[in-house]
């Protein structure tokens, strides 16, 4: 229903996205995960038809989005990760007012508006001033304004950003809603737990590359049978540090690398020989002092390679 | 498809009924239009009043209809004012206010095209400046009833206000569009109120002192009275036009051919030909000026908001459009 192939983009000097893909099949819940800075929103916003890409294709159902957007628009709805409300509106006409814009004939515009506020849970709000609502209520909100036109697709970024735990326990109840709906969701986080119960497809993002995707029980066997390594150095300046990074990174069946201050963490693939690495680095002559296996499971495991290690 | 119903379509705009609706939920919209009203009916009053005095003493007798007309002025150049002080303030925030409200993105992924956006947001502000100068008319019919305006100069001193504020407003949305901020948008948008209203005034006046200096204060000699060399900006300037509408001075206005030649090449030496066709009076410049530069605004605004959502790249097959 989503597919992405190496997708590209840059503002400026500063590449956003170097090499991006992946696959949502119909119906399923997609994880987009990443640290800050990762490249979610470039993807996201590629994906809704705000932004064009600089490499590579994104298709929507199978349109693609720079060939039809329009097309495009029609599939998806889309959640920003930060948006405003119009003052002096209430719910139900903020909710009308968008229907209207996504051109739901106009007698059926109240009754989408209050079937939208029951599914959020909000039909008692429905006559008070948007702008009056609270973070969660406004969240809600607009994921019933991303449903107006009924969407096949749905592009949700970061929709439990700044919510209480309650209120991100709803919102998780309403996402399972709408999966048993039939949609298909891609939703975005800088947090894997937030997501595990909830996705059935999921796919790791950092510096614009993806470091992993496809079903979550797939990945999840990956990383967990794949391993991560600590390795400690002799001389860990910074740049020392920098340079076995680079080195580790390229090396083939190495996942993600996690440069600290006094040793690095490295995620790897089945494939690799732990000997074969770290003769490859003797023979760089990088001096180590320790070269050791760390447990375990999924969401330690990205979380703590994906965290933010761009210090640098 | 009639030309109304395409009319009245456009104005089902879910921007402009949004607009609409919490616009005139406000505190301010009826203030201002009180407000307005009352300022408007003070100025032809005290006008009246003054007037009446003066004229009282001077001659000893009150002719009404100079009395009206001095009155009807005076209110439609103050209201002319108003309306240029408005209009860019109605308009200034239409589009970067969406965009600092980050609610632009939002509207952008919705079936409502960046044509449909634009128009909304000229036909919202747009209308509440009208609505002004509608709530107006009573006050100008009733200095009419003096007599000395006849109903053209009623109607056309009302159309050059219109089209200012239409003028006005579409130069505002197109600064917008195009700047982040909508302070800068105001900015701006006042900077081209106040080019269009003095600006243009001060500038001709400049070019006509250079050319009398130059001795090429040489009249257009049309119908046998003479016209002044007028360059062509002063036709733009709606307070001129105003002025001439109310208080005509009797010239012989130059053929479009004429003005076109003046437009282009300036006032020359020696005068010009007369040559046939349709008389250009200011006003008729004033009112084809300010639209063409709405139509130009308008066109420029969409094609910048176009540029912020993604432009099919290569044609597949016709998509279905959305209807404007
Ligand atoms: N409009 C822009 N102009 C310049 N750089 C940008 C722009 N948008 C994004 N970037 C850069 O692209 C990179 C990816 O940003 P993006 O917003 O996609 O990250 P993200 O994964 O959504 O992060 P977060 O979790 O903070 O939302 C960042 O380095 C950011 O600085
Ligand atoms: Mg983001």
């Amino acid at each position: 229903m989503i597919a992405v192939d190496h997708l590209q983009k840059s503002f400026g000097r500063q590449v956003a996205l170097e090499d991006v893909s992946f696959a949502v099949p119909k119906g399923e819940v997609f994880g987009f995960v990443g640290p800050n800075g990762a490249g979610k929103t470039t993807t996201i916003r590629i994906l809704a038809t705000l932004s064009a890409p600089d490499g590579g294709d994104a298709t929507v159902g199978g349109v693609p989005v720079s060939e039809n957007p329009a097309e495009v628009r029609a599939l998806i709805g889309y959640m920003p990760d930060f948006f405003g409300v119009y003052d002096r509106l209430t719910s139900g006409e903020y909710l009308e007012f968008y229907a209207a814009c996504h051109g739901v004939p106009r007698r059926r515009r109240a009754r989408v508006a209050q079937e939208l506020l029951e599914l959020v849970d909000l039909t008692d709000r429905r006559d008070v001033a948007v702008d009056t609502l609270s973070r969660g209520m406004k969240q809600r909100l607009g994921l019933a304004r991303a449903l107006v036109h009924d969407p096949q697709v749905l592009l949700l970024d970061e929709p439990a950003s700044g919510l209480d735990p309650r209120a991100r326990v709803e919102m998780k109840e309403l996402i399972r809603e709408l999966r048993r709906m039939g949609k298909t969701i891609l939703i975005s986080s800088h947090i894997l737990p937030e997501l595990e119960q909830l996705c059935t497809w999921v796919g790791f993002i950092d510096g614009g590359k993806m470091a992993a995707a496809g079903p979550m029980e797939e990945v999840r066997d990956r990383v967990t049978t794949g391993r991560r390594l600590r390795i400690e150095l002799a001389q860990p300046s910074e740049e020392e540090t920098e340079r076995v990074a680079a080195l580790l990174r390229d090396h083939p069946g190495v996942l993600a690398v996690r440069p600290l201050p006094d040793h690095l963490e490295v995620a790897v693939n089945d494939e690799v020989e732990d000997e074969q690495l770290l003769s490859a680095l003797v023979e760089k002559k990088v001096r180590v002092r320790s070269f050791s296996q760390i447990a375990g499971d999924l969401s330690e495991a990205f979380m703590r390679l994906t965290e933010d290690h761009r210090g640098s | 498809m009639s030309v109304t119903r395409r009319f009245l379509q456009g104005l089902d705009n879910p921007i402009v009924v949004k607009e609409g609706v919490s616009r005139m939920r406000t505190w301010r919209a009826p203030v201002v239009a009180t407000l307005y009203l009352s300022l408007i009916g003070a100025v032809g009053y005290a006008w009246l009043n003054v007037d009446i005095g003066v004229t009282q003493q001077s001659i000893g007798a009150v002719s009404a209809s100079a009395i009206g007309s001095h009155a009807f002025a005076a209110m439609a150049f103050f209201q002319l004012t108003l309306i240029s002080l408005f209009a860019p303030a109605l308009a200034a925030g239409a589009v970067s206010g969406e965009r600092e409200r980050q609610t632009l993105d939002v509207l952008l992924v919705s079936r409502v095209s960046a044509f449909g956006i634009i128009w909304g947001k000229l036909v919202a502000s747009m209308a509440y400046t009208l609505l002004l100068i509608l709530t107006a008319l009573p006050l100008f019919a009733a200095v009419f009833l003096f007599g000395g305006i006849d109903p053209s100069q009623f109607f056309v001193s009302q159309l050059i206000t219109v089209a200012t504020a239409i003028g006005l407003g579409a130069i505002s949305i197109f600064w917008s569009t195009l700047f982040k901020r909508s302070l800068a948008a105001t900015v701006m948008s006042y900077a081209s109120a106040f080019g269009l209203m003095v600006g243009t005034a001060v500038l001709s006046t400049m070019l006509m002192a250079t050319q009398f200096t130059a001795g090429r204060g040489t009249l257009i000699a049309t119908t046998g009275a003479q016209t002044p060399g007028l360059p062509a900006l002063w036709y733009l300037n709606p307070f001129f036009s105003l002025y001439e509408v109310l208080f005509p001075q009797g010239y012989a206005w130059p053929t479009l051919r004429t003005f076109l030649q003046l437009l282009i090449f300036g006032p020359g030496a020696g005068g010009y030909t007369p040559i046939g066709g349709p008389v250009v009076e200011p006003w008729h410049a004033t009112v084809v000026a300010e639209g063409l530069v709405a139509v130009a605004c308008t066109i420029a605004s969409v094609w910048l908001l176009r540029g912020r959502r993604t432009r099919p790249r290569r044609r597949v097959e016709p998509v279905a459009q959305e209807p404007a």
